[in-house]
């Protein structure tokens, strides 16, 4: 080669230089042209992530499949309406899939900010998965509209960017749960949690009622939330002689503790999980009715029906309707949490003077408390956390052909006496 | 291994071919050339590319590539738990900004010392033979992942629930300082490359008895470059915390920054300094292009092109050049 | 002292798979000297395999067992050739085996996700039946008990090929010298590449049995197994498959001790097991390997 030495290094050099120019410049002009749309939008860009696979896809399917069905309602009676320009807009989904990983997550929420310009930003399932956007969107100054995160310690009162729309703060979860058991004098009480910001809430909450009823766990560990085998710690629990055995988990965790459980030819008077309420079809397929009789969970919508709403499809209405627009998709509390999603970013729009995103995100506290939905009331406090939307407990009876879950405390919301123990 | 010559005597200069590429003359080319470029460029472009995020994990994986280049192209150690590391650095950083309140720069220094007080710890390994290092770095850095993560270390690190630094969070500034661990890094690069150390380090992986001999301190070297690697991995761990500023555990000590930066070094060609750059712009600039939201298509062809190279080209791209008498900085 | 009893024995069932588990690596190794880091993605493809057969066609998982072993020792050929005799004659074999099944492993693993989907199964258990096994008082899951009697059956009949068949005996003389072997009129390549077949299928086997010890199955879980694994022969003795027995039972016990008494430390068992090994005994175990000066 007749080129001196140094000058191969320099044209490299120069080459990646070069690239880096010509991908500046395309990018940039995309930009410019992406600002120039935003001034009068011809439709409302609404971005998300969904699961596809992974940990989180159970529950995070649904809940797409849910905030789908209300775009292609709104879209299907014209657009959403938008005070800003005082006229209906079409609205339309970017989704990317994240496969249930957080690192993924991040890259794409900061894609659909940057590159997608979307115009509205809407979380994956759950508060892993929310966890990685808040930080992202508080430094676009996008508001997150976080659909099931519920953790308590994601929420600040110095973070504006972010509100729950469809699930109640988690910390909030259990006080029905330790007033039942503190009612039916349970005094050995174990507790088991998946370390994660959602379960842990849950477990916090417990302990600290149940302390100030008078009861002390016997238990009280953390597994990781991978978790998918409890036999050993079955029997470490049996050890200590439990009345009551609260695991927290996500559905995973659940449908192995279930599958253990039955294996393990132990048995507790009272088994409590969280997922069984959530993810009804689900539980009962991949656990079995025999390890689901008698055991208490969380009664949620659609198990509660409220049907007296202001806005949108009350639940009746929503199981009759979600089947003709998303055939065979799966229908449980997510799905509803999806729709409801959709729900709150509609009377946003429809209240807000502007597309700015604090003007939602007032628009969306002025919503708190004047609003019902198929998933109750809709409160949010000053952080954003969602504080409506109530859970109660509910109890799996056998039947003829398999079992059936039925609300049974408090007893004004109860439809069948609870039975305890188990048995 | 002793006995076995080294398979291509280019990647390993004799001392007086060394003398003449070596030396100061040439490391201030190479500044200009490649270390001030590079700089420029990445400080540069978050004013005409909008989406920073990817810039700045561009510049994380060139540190990784070329931290894992000091070790790996230099001594011949492999570290698959290289990434523990850059998870102990971001870890050190935050406690050390969150726990400790540190200034940024001293916390990101105490993510450095953090990491390379694990590599102190580690030195053993040093020991082992190939394979063997490989997989025991393997298994330490995901015995540092299960200790971090524990729940029982809650009170310090907040185990599995990850750390938020929302606080502290400064995102033109943490770029800036990835900049900084970049310009190091390379300038470390062009140390090795162009120093007498560099050399020695080379000649102990091709061939140790006959370094020993000729006056290395084999131990000392090695060691030293041990240190260098997992310090710039630290380096780039505390940085990268403090830009993301919300991770868990698995964020940090995910194995595929391993996976990534061992691909792109492999890819370009061990032992240089632009062979990881340029495996590092051309593969992670392809992974960002065609779209990340499926990284098992990468993680297929990234695994595919580590079958092809060990089996065809186990030097890089950069052989190929020298193979027809190009040189390589 | 019941919840002793118990995971004494649990940890013997452990125990016994975890052997079944670290058992072709090391015969792999012993061979052909060569290190198989695809190996827990090998078995993550047997308990796919097991997954897909049971969920679709209602093959009982021992039936599967038995197929896949058979496909595996047939996969292990063409597999062998492509790979391993241009790696032999590579600078440094050891190492270099080591960098290209870590791409095998990534190649194995992407197109897992990408067919099967980065999700959790599990295997619903009544398979073995609904009935625990009550052993001393103690009641186990059915599946741990048969899983354990499958991996003392696939261990004892690599021993009786090792130790009572003709190609056996030559694949122990390709073992402990392969030049020797090959001067000899031993037909190493052809033995070899049977022996890294017998590896493959052994993971596989391991892998129709990992749903059911180990609660589910996903694409990723090969790095954990391989890790797993390489702890089991580093304390039982690498190169010699039958030691990887001991390797596989300190393994299972030390594990299922944890998860009892320890539990939230348990998961660092592997690793920090696999860590003292090499840095106590780095030359008594390795001493042919240890490096140098």
């Amino acid at each position: 080669m007749s080129a001196g030495r140094g000058s191969r290094p320099l044209a490299a050099v120069a080459a990646v230089l070069g690239a880096w120019a010509a991908a500046a410049v395309l990018t940039a002009g995309s930009g410019v042209w992406a600002a120039g749309t935003q001034v009068a939008p011809k439709e409302i860009v609404i971005g998300t992530l969904y699961a596809g696979s992974g940990s989180f896809a159970n529950s995070s399917m649904p809940e797409y499949a849910g905030l789908t069905f209300w775009v292609k309602t709104v879209d299907a009676s014209g657009g959403v309406y938008v005070k800003a320009y005082g006229k209906k807009i079409p609205v339309v989904l970017k989704s990317y899939d994240d496969q249930s990983s957080t690192s993924t997550a991040t890259t794409l929420y900061g894609q659909l900010i940057t590159s997608d310009h979307v115009n509205i930003l809407v979380a994956d399932f759950g508060s892993v998965l929310t966890s990685v956007a808040i930080p992202i969107a508080a430094e676009h100054h996008m508001l997150l509209f976080d659909q099931t995160a519920s953790g308590i310690s994601l929420f600040s009162p110095k973070n504006p960017y972010m509100v729950d729309t469809s699930i109640r703060t988690s910390a909030l979860w259990p006080t029905p749960l330790a007033q039942f058991l503190l009612s039916r004098h349970v005094r050995r009480v174990a507790v088991v949690y998946a370390a994660n910001d959602f379960d842990q809430s849950q477990a916090q909450t417990l302990v600290r009622l149940l302390a100030a009823g008078g009861v002390h766990p016997v238990a009280d560990t953390s597994v990781p939330t991978t978790t998918t085998d409890y036999a050993t710690l079955l029997h470490t629990l049996a050890a200590q002689n439990p009345q009551a055995v609260i695991e927290f988990g996500y559905d995973n965790n659940d449908i192995a503790w279930f599958q253990n459980l039955s294996q393990s030819g132990l048995k507790f008077p009272l088994v409590f999980t969280i997922y069984p309420g959530l993810e009804t079809a689900l539980l009962l397929k991949d656990a079995g009715p025999a390890a689901l009789a008698y055991t208490y969970t969380y009664a949620a919508p659609p198990l509660v029906a409220y049907n007296k709403v202001t806005v949108g499809l009350g639940v009746s209405a929503f199981l009759k309707e979600f089947p003709k627009v998303m055939p065979g998709g799966t229908l449980n509390f997510q799905t509803i949490a999806g729709y409801n999603t959709g729900l709150v970013i509609q009377e946003a729009l429809a209240t807000s003077p502007s597309l700015d995103q604090l003007a939602l995100r007032h628009a969306v506290q002025a919503l708190s408390g004047h609003m019902t939905t198929l998933e109750g009331p809709f409160q949010i406090n000053a952080a954003g956390a969602q504080v409506g939307e109530p859970m109660y407990i509910a109890q799996f009876f056998p039947t003829a052909h398999g079992v059936r879950l039925l609300p049974v405390y408090p007893a004004d919301h109860a439809q069948h006496a609870p039975v305890y123990p188990a048995p | 291994m002793s006995d076995i010559p080294p398979a291509t005597p280019e990647a390993a200069p004799s001392p007086a071919a060394a003398r003449r590429a070596g030396g100061a003359p040439a490391a201030v080319r190479h500044g200009l050339t490649i270390l001030l470029p590079a700089v420029a460029v990445f400080a540069v472009a978050p004013r005409i590319y909008p989406n920073g995020a990817l810039l700045f994990a561009m510049m994380t994986f060139l540190v990784l590539a070329q931290g894992i280049n000091v070790i790996f192209g230099f001594t011949g150690y492999l570290p698959f738990g290289y990434v523990g590391f850059f998870g102990t650095g971001a870890y050190a950083a935050s406690l050390a900004l969150l726990r400790l309140h540190l200034a940024w720069p001293l916390a990101m220094l105490a993510g450095a010392v953090a990491a390379a007080l694990l590599a102190l710890l580690l030195m053993p390994l040093l020991r082992l033979s190939g394979a063997y290092f490989a997989i025991a770095s393997l298994a330490a850095a995901e015995a540092m992942y299960q200790l971090v993560s524990n729940p029982a270390l809650v009170p310090i690190t907040n185990g599995p629930y990850g750390l938020s630094l929302q606080a502290v969070y400064d995102g033109p500034v943490s770029y800036g300082a990835m900049v900084g661990v970049l310009a190091l890094t390379l300038a470390i690069l062009i140390y090795l490359r162009t120093s007498r150390f560099g050399l020695a380090l080379q000649a102990i992986r091709d061939d140790p008895a006959s370094a020993a001999t000729a006056g290395v301190d084999v131990v000392r070297s090695r060691a030293l470059a041990w240190l260098l690697s997992a310090l710039m991995a630290g380096l780039a761990g505390g940085v990268y915390a403090w830009h993301v500023s919300v991770f868990y555990p698995d964020t940090v000590f995910d194995l595929s920054f391993t996976v990534f930066a061992i691909v792109f070094v492999l890819f370009g060609g061990p032992a240089t300094i632009l062979g990881p750059l340029f495996g590092t712009l051309a593969l992670y600039g392809l992974y960002d292009a065609i779209g990340i939201s499926t990284p098992q298509y990468f993680q297929f062809i990234y695994g595919l092109l580590i079958v092809v190279l060990v089996l065809f080209l186990p030097e890089g791209l950069v052989s190929l050049l020298r193979r027809r008498g190009i040189r390589v900085p | 002292m019941a919840l002793l009893v118990y995971s004494l024995l649990a940890g013997l069932m452990f125990g016994l798979f975890y052997a079944l588990v670290g058992l072709g690596l090391n015969l792999v190794f012993g061979v052909m000297r060569i290190v198989n880091l695809a190996h827990g993605d090998f078995l993550m493809l047997g308990a796919f395999g097991a997954y897909w057969a049971f969920t679709l066609l209602g093959l009982h998982p021992l039936w599967a067992l038995l197929l896949e072993v058979a496909a595996f020792i047939l996969l292990g050929f063409p597999l062998y050739h492509l790979l391993v005799p241009r790696l032999l004659r590579s600078r440094d074999p050891e190492m270099l085996s080591f960098v290209l099944f870590f791409g095998v492993s990534q190649v194995i693993e992407a197109v897992a996700i990408i067919a099967f989907g980065n999700t959790q199964r599990s295997i619903f258990a009544p398979v073995f039946g609904t009935q625990p096994v009550s052993l001393f008082g103690q009641t186990f899951p059915a599946a741990w008990a048969v899983s354990a009697l499958v991996s003392l059956a696939a261990i004892a009949a690599v021993y009786v090929y090792l130790y009572r068949t003709r190609l056996g005996y030559a694949t122990r003389a390709i073992m402990s010298n392969r030049e020797e072997a090959l001067t000899s009129g031993i037909r190493v390549h052809r033995l070899s590449a049977l022996a890294f077949g017998i590896g493959l299928a052994l993971a596989a086997a391991a892998g129709v049995l990992s749903p059911f010890m180990l609660g589910s199955i996903d694409p990723n879980m090969g790095v954990d197994i391989t890790t797993a694994a390489f702890a089991i022969v580093i304390i039982g003795s690498l190169g010699n498959p039958l030691g990887t027995i001991l390797g596989g039972l300190v393994y299972g016990l030390s594990l299922t001790l944890m998860q009892t008494y320890l539990s939230s430390w348990s998961a660092m068992v592997p690793y920090v097991l696999l860590l003292l090994i090499l840095l106590v005994k780095p030359s008594g175990l390795l001493a042919r390997e240890a490096r140098h000066v």
